[in-house]
């Protein structure tokens, strides 16, 4: 094997396919990126057995073939190299030898057969969608995921395709994240899917505001094929919990925010919190809502925020981090917050098919 | 007049050794201890001072106690009934004062400087109430602070009191050694008498600066106490933490397996023990301990909400291989609470 390529080129397909590779692994060619050059393309893939990815940059090849090189070795190797003119060669034993201007390098690779084949989609159900669209979504609810491995069908987003629409979901348990989308697809007897949160992250990395993105769900995998890139990956073996029976019926008070200024405010508060008592208490009174925390032996910090609010007098406590997180991946100008009572969840909505339900948090004590 | 603290350090004597003599009334004057059983790798919990003139002494293996007193009735531990006693000693010291920190079932400090009578009487007062109540003796501590108290608790043991009054303080800490200040190991006393003290009185002439060199921050501390100063304060009902329950083994294991089959059962007395005492406690992390054959210990922890048997596995396991050629002489699992009166985030009811 041996080809020419421009580091610019090289760098973006390795910084594409590298973030898969996982730094501990007890299998060593999961450390390293399959390479294939052939006609005038170089194409990359990297696996970690759930997620895979595979991207293609254009290159002068020589010479036909196929080997697996350390992934982040190789790519911290391009990176420092001295110009944009790089020439790869690889022998029958996998050793690459790379030049470039006066520096050369040596690299000892592994055979293309233990490398593990991406997954199989023939005869998958496959969906097309705009990418922006997936994009959005993804943004608006990913943050809520849950990490906690215990409860594994919440490590990823809930997509599910029915009645015409396309719903992202991800919930912890104490608050959830929803975008309901109108989309154009086929009527298919789809099912719902929990795409893990390495592969979230993956595509996110992927999508861009343009074009389109083509999903095939198998058995028990799902692709993306967007922008000249292929990203797999397992998917997550349950069954979602039943998120519409969490978001609560009417409510009793509604307040409309700037959203940055909520942000802002917040965030400032929120900086006399501990870990003892990380929760922010909002008081409502009329036309008024004050925030405040306060951390015992630190001190205490409160701000006002002027709304418009007619009802009784209420308190309510919630955890700042859940309540800053979709304000931080929203864009529209302004928020929502519908309110039932203080030991009730709380629904942040804006103009659009979204909307973030939050538990509150139950302050005893002093 | 006098406008400092009395605080008063009550240290029963041989409580649970003392205990078990009077609930076993044929064993009086002979020589008692509370423990593991020899044949096992049993440590002596307490020994009565019977017992401590042959040399046993707490912590040490019950078979090494029984080759220096081979007349020596070591008596199974119960908790339970000792739990039942200091509660009813607690109770007498309620009497006296809210201001109780108590340090173990047998162990307490009472901040009693808003009464009148003065700390010495008082003292004697609580140990008649006690004996009255228990049959059982407790010596005391009277000082301006924890340390002092604590110090002077063991200067008339047992059944018996000392009181350092405010005016003394400066010519009893010249006289005193050291080895009773707390923390001041056998280590840091070696330490210490190498560069030329022997005596409070010694230490006394070096500056902070000395000291924080020798000894980093604990040379600050060291810098107070051998003056008898300590303003910390008796903090009553001090918030249990953690809960916890471990196991040694008669023989050191070496198979994961079989330590896995220990930890089940660790669990179910931890989860029972966490029912029946800590009800109301809500979770914050799990943790797994490790001792080692060379006694070096390891812990894994992880966030957690409830006892999840799998979890302390993993966490076993994570531990476990942290072992390299050591085998495993103890295991512990137990878990951490959130503080009472933290706020508590609430869960989608599904």
């Amino acid at each position: 094997m041996k080809f020419k390529i421009t580091k610019e080129k090289f760098i973006e397909g390795l910084q594409q396919v590298q973030h898969v590779v996982s730094t501990r692994t007890t299998l060593p060619i999961l450390s390293n990126v399959l390479i294939r050059a052939k006609g005038g393309m170089v194409e990359l893939t990297t696996t970690d057995l759930d997620v895979g990815v595979r991207g293609a940059v254009s290159a002068d090849v020589d010479e036909d073939g196929i080997t697996t090189l350390p992934a982040r070795k190789l790519a911290s190797i391009v990176k420092e190299l001295p110009t944009s003119e790089i020439l790869i060669e690889v022998n029958g034993n996998n050793i690459a030898a790379i030049k470039s201007g006066p520096s050369f390098f040596k690299i000892l690779g592994l055979s293309r057969d233990e490398f593990p084949e991406l997954p199989d989609f023939s005869g998958a159900q496959e969906i097309v969608l705009d990418q922006k669209l997936v994009k959005d979504g993804l943004k608006k609810t990913f943050y809520a995921i849950s990490t906690d491995e215990t409860r594994y069908v919440l490590n990823g987003v809930n997509w599910s395709f029915a009645g015409g629409k396309l719903t992202l979901v991800a919930t912890d348990g104490r608050r959830l994240a929803m975008v309901d989308q109108d989309v154009e697809i086929p009527d298919l007897p789809t099912r719902d899917v929990i795409v893990p949160t390495k592969a979230i992250n993956e595509l996110q990395r992927l999508l861009t505001d343009a074009g389109q993105v083509r999903i095939r769900i198998g058995e028990s995998q799902i692709a993306f094929e967007l922008n000249g890139y292929l990203l797999t990956s397992k998917l997550i073996d349950g069954t979602f919990p039943n998120f519409r029976q969490v978001i609560p019926g009417a409510p009793r008070h509604r307040v409309t925010m700037d959203r940055s200024l909520l942000l802002e405010t917040v965030k400032r508060v929120s900086l006399l919190t501990s870990d003892r008592t990380s929760s922010i208490k909002l008081v409502f009174t009329e036309d008024n809502i004050e925030i405040m925390a306060n951390a015992p032996e630190v001190g205490e910090a409160r701000e006002s925020l002027p709304v418009s609010y007619k009802g009784e007098k209420m308190s309510i406590a919630f955890n700042p981090e859940f309540l800053m997180a979709p304000l931080r991946n929203l864009d529209s100008d302004e928020v929502h917050l519908d309110l039932i009572d203080e030991g009730s969840p709380g629904v942040l909505r804006i103009n659009e098919p979204f909307l973030y339900v939050i538990m509150p948090m139950r302050v005893t004590g002093p | 007049m006098w406008t400092g603290r009395t605080i008063i350090h009550v240290d029963m004597d041989c409580f649970y050794a003392a205990i078990e003599v009077r609930e076993h009334p044929h064993l009086r004057g002979l020589p008692v201890a509370v423990g593991g059983r020899s044949s096992r790798r049993g440590v002596l919990t307490t020994a009565n001072y019977e017992a401590r003139k042959f040399g046993c002494r707490s912590a040490m293996p019950t078979f090494k106690a029984l080759r220096l007193c081979p007349q020596l009735t070591v008596l199974p531990v119960r908790f339970e009934l000792y739990r039942c006693e200091s509660q009813r000693i607690r109770e007498i010291f309620e009497g006296f004062t809210g201001l109780i920190e108590p340090l173990s079932l047998d162990e307490a400090y009472l901040d009693v400087s808003h009464l009148r009578s003065g700390g010495a009487s008082v003292a004697a007062e609580i140990r008649a109430r006690i004996f009255e109540e228990t049959r059982l003796t407790a010596s005391a501590g009277i000082g301006p602070n924890k340390f002092l108290a604590k110090v002077a608790s063991d200067l008339n043991k047992p059944n018996g009191q000392f009181e350092i009054v405010p005016d003394e303080v400066d010519s009893f800490m010249t006289a005193l050694p050291i080895s009773k200040i707390w923390g001041v190991g056998k280590r840091t006393a070696e330490r210490l008498q190498a560069l030329g003290a022997r005596t409070c009185g010694d230490l006394q002439r070096w500056g902070i600066t000395t000291l924080t060199r020798e000894f980093g921050k604990f040379g600050v501390e060291l810098y107070h106490l051998c003056r008898g100063r300590d303003d910390r304060l008796v903090t009553p009902d001090r918030e249990r933490k953690s809960v916890s329950n471990e196991r040694t083994f008669a023989e050191d294991l070496e198979e994961l397996g079989e330590a896995l089959e220990k930890l089940d059962v660790i669990l179910e007395e931890l989860a029972v023990d966490l029912q029946l005492r800590h009800g109301g406690r809500r979770i914050a992390k799990s943790f797994v301990k490790l001792k080692f054959s060379d006694f070096q210990t390891t812990t894994a922890e992880c966030a957690a909400r409830a006892l999840e048997p799998g979890a302390y596995a993993a966490l076993l396991e994570e531990a476990w291989a942290r072992r390299g050629r050591r085998t495993v002489r103890l295991i512990g699992a137990g878990v951490r609470f959130v503080p009472m009166g933290a706020p508590e985030q609430l869960e989608f009811p599904v």
